[in-house]
Formats: C-alpha cells, sequence, structure tokens
C-alpha cells in the first residue's frame, strides 16, 4: 500500500486497534466509531493521540460529540462508487469544523483524486500501483467550476475577484 | 449563447488530455475493463450491441451553426454518416472507434462542446424548453440559469458519485415543454407578486421501472439563491439515497420513502446552514452569464406576409407546416421553426451528416447561426422571419427535412431499442416507422391533432413511455418482442402517468391496437377535444373494448 | 442473464480498439464473420471455448465477452440462437446499409 499526500499537509502514522488490542500508553491509534462512542475518557488520557474509522454511511452527527478528541479521521471506502464519503468528508469540515487529516482508505480510483482533495481528505492509502495515477490526477486542473475545502473559491468567485482587483488598484 | 472564456477551455482540453491518457492506458494494458469503464463512462461512451456510442452533450439543447457543422464532420470521418439525436437533447454516435474517441472530444472542445457528465451516477446535462429565448409565453430565458447548473455540475467534488443518475430540468414558459415533473429535480421560473424572478422546485419525479411525478417541495425560491438550494438537495439525496438496490437508487424513492415534506425540511435546514457559503455565484457572475444570451436583436415585422398566405392557399402541405411545425415568437413578424426529424417511415432523431450541414447553413441564413434541439429529437431554427418561410420550407423539403407533422401522431419520440440498444428488450425504431407509414397522410393527421407517441424498447424508459398520451413500451416474452399499450400520460404541465391497457402485442398488433385506439378517440370526442382529454373524460374502459372486445 | 443454456454454443464479443462484433473463430482467434465461429456441444469444449475468450479478454482484445447458443442459417453455418446476438451479428435492423449484413466497408 502507498500513501498518497494530496493537500502536502505533514500526514500521521498509527496503528489500527480492535476491541481486542491492548493499547500502548502514548501510543497512536485509529478505532472504530463505535468503539470509541463506549470509551471512556481513561481510553483517550492513555493513547497518545487517537482516530476514528468510519464508513462511508455513518452518521456525522455521531462524531459531533468526539470530534474535539480526534486528532484525525479516516473514510474507509467499500466501493469507489459510494459517493457517501465525499458527503461524509465535507460534514466533518463544514459541520464540526474538523480540521485533523481525514484519510481515505479502501477502494478508491486515481481518477478520484481531485474529488477525495477538494471535499476535504488530505490522503489516499491505495495499492503502490496506483500512486503515480494519483499524483498525476492532482496535477491535472487547475481551476474549478465549485468553491471547495482546499481553500479555493470558484471559479465563478475567482472572475469577478480578478476584477475587483484590477477596479480596486 | 454562452462562449466559453480561457478558463472553461483549459477545462475541457485538460478533460481531453486526460480522457487520452486513460484510453491510451487502456489500450496498453495498464487499466482493465472493469477499471477503464466508469472513466469512458464519464466522457459519455458506452459499449452497445454493434460498437462503442459516444454520447455528446448539447447543453439545454442550444447548438451553433458551427457547432453542428463539427457534429456532421464528427459522423462524417469517425462514424458511419449519422447522428441520433435523443430525448435528453443529446447526440449519439453510433460508431466511434474507441481509438477515436480522444480525437472526437478534441474535435468537440474546439467548439466548446464535450461529453462530460453525459453517463455515469452524476448530474446529467441540463434540459430545457427547445423555444427558450424565442417563445412569447417565457417569463424570461431559463439557459442563463442552465448554464449556471451547467457550471456547478461539472466536476463536482461532492456530487459526481451518486447513488444514481441525476437529471435536472427548467422551464420558464406556461407550457412546460421540458417534462420538469419527470425530472429529479424540476425547476419552474416564475416571478411572484413583488416582481422578482425565483423558482417553483420539484424534486422526485422519474421513469424507469418506478414512474412518479414530481413533487413542490418549494413555491419560490429566489433566483440568487439558485446553486445552494441546490447543493442541499443533492447532500440530502447523495448521503440517503439507496445505495443497495439500483432500482431503488433515484432521488424518486428517497422522496417518497422520507415524505416529500421531509425531504423539503432537511433541504430547508441543510440550506439555511449553507447559503451563505460561497457556493451562489457573485451577481456579477450571473449578469456576465446571463448577458451571453442576450435576444438577437430581430427587425419588428408584420405578422401579416402574402408570400406566405399565397403559397398556404396553393400548398397544402406547406399550410400544415406553418400551422405545426412554427410558433409565436417573442418578436413580431417571426416565428420557431420546428425541423422535424419523422419522416413518415423514418428513424426519429436520426439527421445525416448532410442535413446537419444543411440545417446549419439554413441557421445561418435564417436564424441568427441558432440551432436548439428539443426532448422530442426535432431541430428547431429559434428567430426565423416570416416572410422567409416559404423558402426555408422548400429547401427543407428538397431534404427530406420538411414533414409537417410535428406535435401530431407520427411526431414520434422513439428511443434506439434493440437496433442498437445492449439494454433492450425489442426494437422500437421499427415499430415508430410502422405507426408513421400506416398514418402516413398529413389530412387525417391533423383531423387526429395533438397525440404523442412514445417508445421505449425496455423499462429504463429512455422512450418516455410512461409520459405518452400512447405509450408503447417493448418487452421480451419467451425470446420474443412484445409490445406493451399504455394511455393517458402526458409529460406537461399537466403530467400524467400512462396506463396499461391489456395484454402486449406483437409488432403487427401494436400498430393494429393504436389505430384502433385512435379510432375510438375520433368516434368520441367532443367539439375540439384532444385525445388526452377525450381519453381522461371517458377512462380506459372503450378503448380496450375497442383493442380487445374480440378476445 | 444467468440463464442456463442449452445446445450448441458460440461466442461473440465486441473488440477492444474499435468496438466491432466478432465471434471466437476454429483457430482460437476472432473473426467479425459468424460463419467461422467455432461451436461446441458439449461442457468440455464449450469450457475449452470460455478459457480461450477469458484469456483473450485478459489480453485486452475483446470486451463484453458471451457464451451464447448457437443456431445455423440458412446455408447451414453457425448463427447466434437469440434476437438479441443475432442483431449484433447482422448489424441494426433499421439500417440495412449498415454492418455484417452487408459485409462492408468496415474495413474489417
Ligand atoms: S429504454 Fe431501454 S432499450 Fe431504450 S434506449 Fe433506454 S435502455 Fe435502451
Amino acid at each position: 500500500m502507498a500513501l498518497v499526500n494530496l493537500t502536502g499537509k505533514e500526514t500521521g502514522t498509527w496503528v489500527h486497534i480492535g476491541t481486542e488490542t491492548t493499547i500502548e500508553d502514548g501510543a497512536v491509534v485509529a478505532a472504530p466509531l463505535a468503539q470509541l462512542v463506549d470509551a471512556d475518557e481513561s481510553f483517550f488520557k492513555a493513547v497518545g493521540a487517537v482516530g476514528a474509522v468510519l464508513a462511508t454511511d455513518a452518521d456525522w452527527r455521531a462524531v459531533a460529540p468526539l470530534a474535539n478528541k480526534l486528532s484525525f479521521v479516516v473514510i474507509n471506502f467499500p466501493s469507489f462508487s459510494d459517493g457517501r464519503g465525499f458527503s461524509l468528508a465535507v460534514r466533518l469540515r463544514k459541520d464540526l469544523g474538523f480540521r485533523g487529516e481525514i484519510r481515505a482508505t479502501g477502494h478508491t480510483i486515481p481518477d478520484q483524486a481531485m474529488h477525495l482533495l477538494r471535499s476535504g481528505f488530505d490522503s489516499v492509502e491505495t495499492p503502490d500501483a496506483r500512486e503515480e495515477a494519483f499524483k498525476a490526477a492532482v496535477k491535472r486542473y487547475q481551476v474549478f467550476y465549485q468553491s471547495d475545502f482546499t481553500g479555493r473559491t470558484s471559479l465563478a468567485h475567482a472572475r469577478h475577484a480578478r476584477a475587483e482587483e484590477r477596479k480596486a488598484s | 449563447m454562452y462562449a466559453y472564456d480561457q478558463y472553461d477551455h483549459a477545462l475541457v482540453n485538460a478533460r481531453v488530455g486526460e480522457f487520452r491518457d486513460q484510453v491510451n492506458r487502456r489500450l496498453s494494458g495498464e487499466l482493465t475493463e472493469e477499471e477503464f469503464r466508469p472513466l469512458r463512462l464519464m466522457n459519455g461512451l458506452y459499449l452497445q450491441l454493434h460498437a462503442y456510442m459516444l454520447r455528446v452533450a448539447i447543453p439545454y439543447g442550444t447548438l451553433s451553426a458551427n457547432q453542428m457543422r463539427r457534429l456532421a464532420h464528427i459522423a462524417r470521418t469517425y462514424d458511419k454518416g449519422y447522428g441520433h439525436f435523443t430525448t435528453r437533447q443529446n447526440v449519439q454516435f453510433n460508431w466511434p472507434k474507441l481509438v477515436d474517441t480522444p480525437d472526437i472530444l478534441q474535435e468537440l472542445a474546439d467548439v466548446e462542446m464535450h461529453a462530460i457528465q453525459t453517463s455515469g451516477n452524476c448530474i446529467r446535462n441540463v434540459t430545457t424548453d427547445q423555444f427558450a429565448g424565442a417563445a412569447g409565453d417565457e417569463v424570461a430565458d431559463p439557459r442563463p440559469y442552465a448554464e449556471l447548473l451547467r457550471q456547478w455540475s461539472t466536476f463536482h467534488p461532492e456530487f459526481s458519485f451518486l447513488p444514481r443518475k441525476f437529471k435536472i430540468a427548467i422551464t420558464a414558459a406556461k407550457e412546460d415543454r421540458a417534462a420538469v415533473k419527470w425530472h429529479d429535480i424540476g425547476l419552474i421560473l416564475k416571478q411572484n407578486d413583488a416582481g422578482e424572478t425565483g423558482f417553483e422546485v420539484i424534486v422526485g419525479g422519474g421513469m424507469g421501472r418506478t414512474p412518479v411525478i414530481g413533487k413542490t417541495i418549494r413555491d419560490f425560491l429566489p433566483e440568487a439563491d439558485l446553486l445552494s438550494y441546490m447543493e442541499a438537495i443533492l447532500r440530502v439525496y447523495n448521503e440517503q439515497g439507496r445505495r443497495d438496490n439500483k432500482y431503488k437508487a433515484r432521488i424518486k424513492i428517497l422522496v417518497e420513502d422520507l415524505g416529500a415534506e421531509e425531504y423539503a425540511r432537511q433541504t430547508e435546514a441543510e440550506w439555511q446552514a449553507i447559503r451563505n457559503n460561497p457556493i451562489d455565484v457573485p451577481a456579477e457572475e450571473a449578469a456576465r452569464i446571463r448577458a451571453f444570451f442576450a435576444p438577437p436583436r430581430l427587425e419588428v415585422l408584420s405578422d401579416d406576409v402574402a408570400e406566405v398566405d399565397d403559397l398556404a392557399r396553393q400548398n397544402f402541405l406547406f399550410a400544415a407546416w406553418v400551422r405545426n411545425n412554427t410558433g409565436k415568437h417573442k418578436v413580431p413578424g417571426h416565428v420557431h421553426v420546428t425541423i422535424s426529424l419523422k419522416p413518415h417511415g423514418g428513424i426519429p432523431g436520426d439527421a445525416t451528416d448532410a442535413q446537419m450541414d444543411l440545417v446549419a447553413d439554413l441557421a445561418d441564413q435564417y436564424s441568427q447561426g441558432e440551432i436548439r434541439v428539443s426532448h422530442a429529437q426535432n431541430l428547431i431554427l429559434p428567430h426565423v422571419a416570416k416572410r422567409d418561410l416559404p423558402a426555408l420550407w422548400k429547401t427543407l423539403d428538397a431534404a427530406g427535412l420538411g414533414a409537417a407533422n410535428q406535435g401530431l401522431l407520427t411526431d414520434i419520440i422513439a428511443c434506439p431499442g434493440l437496433d442498437y440498444c445492449a439494454l433492450a428488450n425489442a426494437r422500437s425504431i421499427p415499430i415508430a416507422q410502422a405507426i408513421t407509414s400506416r398514418f402516413d397522410d398529413m389530412k387525417r393527421l391533423m383531423d387526429i391533432g395533438p397525440l404523442k407517441i412514445k417508445i421505449s424498447g425496455c423499462i429504463n424508459a429512455c422512450g418516455h413511455h410512461h409520459a405518452g398520451h400512447i405509450g408503447i413500451l417493448g418487452v421480451d416474452r419467451r425470446g420474443e418482442e412484445n409490445y406493451q399499450l399504455l394511455l393517458g400520460g402526458s409529460g406537461a404541465e399537466d403530467a400524467s402517468k400512462a396506463a396499461i391497457l391489456g395484454p402486449g402485442f406483437g409488432e403487427e398488433g401494436i400498430v393494429d391496437a393504436v389505430e384502433k385506439v385512435v379510432a375510438v378517440y375520433l368516434g368520441e370526442r367532443e367539439d375540439g377535444e384532444e385525445f388526452l382529454a377525450t381519453y381522461r373524460r371517458l377512462g380506459p374502459a372503450p378503448f380496450k373494448e375497442a383493442v380487445y372486445g374480440a378476445r | 442473464m444467468a440463464k442456463k443454456l442449452s445446445g450448441p454454443q458460440m461466442v461473440i464479443a465486441n473488440r477492444l480498439d474499435d468496438g466491432r462484433v466478432v465471434f471466437l473463430d476454429r483457430a482460437g482467434g476472432w473473426s467479425v464473420t459468424p460463419a467461422n465461429a467455432a461451436v461446441a456441444d458439449d461442457e468440455d469444449a464449450i469450457e475449452a471455448l470460455a478459457n480461450v475468450a477469458a484469456a483473450s479478454v485478459a489480453a485486452n482484445k475483446v470486451l463484453s465477452v458471451e457464451v451464447i447458443e448457437a443456431t445455423t442459417d440458412e446455408n447451414g453455418a453457425p448463427w447466434p440462437a437469440h434476437i438479441k446476438f443475432a442483431m449484433q451479428a447482422k448489424g441494426p435492423s433499421v439500417r440495412a446499409d449498415l454492418g455484417y449484413q452487408v459485409a462492408l466497408n468496415w474495413e474489417n
């Protein structure tokens, strides 16, 4: 597996834990959302940093009470065609104000690189064979018709922002 | 018409480059078909029965003469000399080679066209009234809004992998010529009491296996809020639409499951949360786009033109054509002209390269260089001076484009069916040909009056059979083509679902059945009553008896 | 179409580069002429055809491969039994000037 960094921000490394795993103090761990919902304060104290692993059908509202405890979120795509993952990332950024890393795992395709990045993902885990194609896809387009979570405003705004600047100067 | 700026050009050119790369990777074996399929579909490239098929978007049905010439060139150079205009105001080429498709897309990009999002589970080409900008009965030109929607939906980061395909239609006229109530989202442009422009928003219409007429979730949405409101509707759908069953994945099922009120409530809540985000375009951008659609400067002329009246008196076919195929324009002395692609016995919606070139030339000569495509699979010259009608008609007629049947029984909508389509159960086109040959008599057709026949080759309903006054659906009955007869549908402002009349027929039988249905109407109609009104008044019983009575 | 097939069978596909309809022929290649199609009667032979076809898919020569029921045309040559595949073999019924039915201008 390769990790493609979409935003250029620092990406983390962590261990995935299940219910059975014993956690070393200070470890950086990723755990399924349900497990985190049930976890008590001592768990959050013990670990170094924690992230939630979300299925694409996770309800973003269920993440809300935990949001300020999470350092990162993993959204796992069962299939590239499951577009709920994009809305979920948007919800985390837009409605929960989440600023940590959001990573896509599971089945995504290189041609979705821009969709991921623009919906608020920072990184994507992909088979080695797809790494280059993912990296190339991020560079292909320069302008977009929508404002997005890279901080870019839509072409509609950009067209006139430039006009505004010209007027002002 | 909208004209690309450098950014629009950059986007479609980047897309062509991307697709060229993908095709190369496919041909070299780097991509498997499984991986390539969604990519080619997002560029409108299908595999049909005989070959690949490329579906090219004609944004909201508007084409320039030059763009039409390019379509003719593509048909001639890369295809077999013809194209097929579809019920989604698109054009399909039936025989392109995979290796040629990047070049075709480049040819299109050079004239500001593309095949982006003509397939796949994304927001498809937005459709609208074919007479937009010309019709006498519209509140405003709907196309600037359609262009806004085109831009907003193109490569949308969040809504490109929806549960299912998503279709939006806009109308601005009293008469709904865009079938908005049959779309995932239907928009009716209107003015409120304060004179502000906005939209009635309808969601959850759709055909296919489960036909549903859309429901209004907002009576008036200010025009400036269009995109943020669309975004709210789409987010609710993307999150909650079903993904476990392809046939239950359209928004219509979610709207039924939640109820229209709940769908409206969730949309409204989300919209309130996002309406101040930079989603809606600045007023300057709306104005920039609107300026492209400024009405052409047409000379105000008299509506009484002696040459037209003279020729109409001498020539019944010309008179019929003027009556059926031309309609009231905003500017006196002008009309919009429908060029029928439904010659009797012909293939509905097909046009040869030569015909496309001719229509392009005629558009330059008579219609400000503008052409439209209707969802009824005809071409329109939107701005024609009445005094030019005789010359225009003679030229069209000589090229096999003079059929005077717009809106009449032989103006049949038919999907490609089993002659081309890999999903089909039965052929559609031969049924249309048989019906139009059987009714090949303009006097009889004029007597019958407005009657819409719509034919689909399978339950996917690309031929809109649910919305036909007479609908015909091809099914597979133990390996044989069989046709079901439906009556009473409408795609207009009085939208209704057609109902199956009874058991299906073979090819011959379905044509007889149509004839019997028409005979009942002619016998039963009251003064001035059109077919649909008679059917609604009488119900199916007399029709059933006439069609099946002998059994 | 998970329907169980019976009787003699043949393999139909579309060529990758141009999409053209082809049939697996007796030499293990792909022919645009249905008359050249290999027809198999028993399970082993059918499976052998399917394997050759699958290898061809893996080699990115064809796609949309289907094992289909075969009948014979008026000359006794192999011909698809089902209407859909017969349509593929012939070309559109409404354009007799196009497709295999005119053995045609589509340089093979
Ligand atoms: S209705 Fe069916 S047969 Fe007709 S074009 Fe659509 S999918 Fe094909």
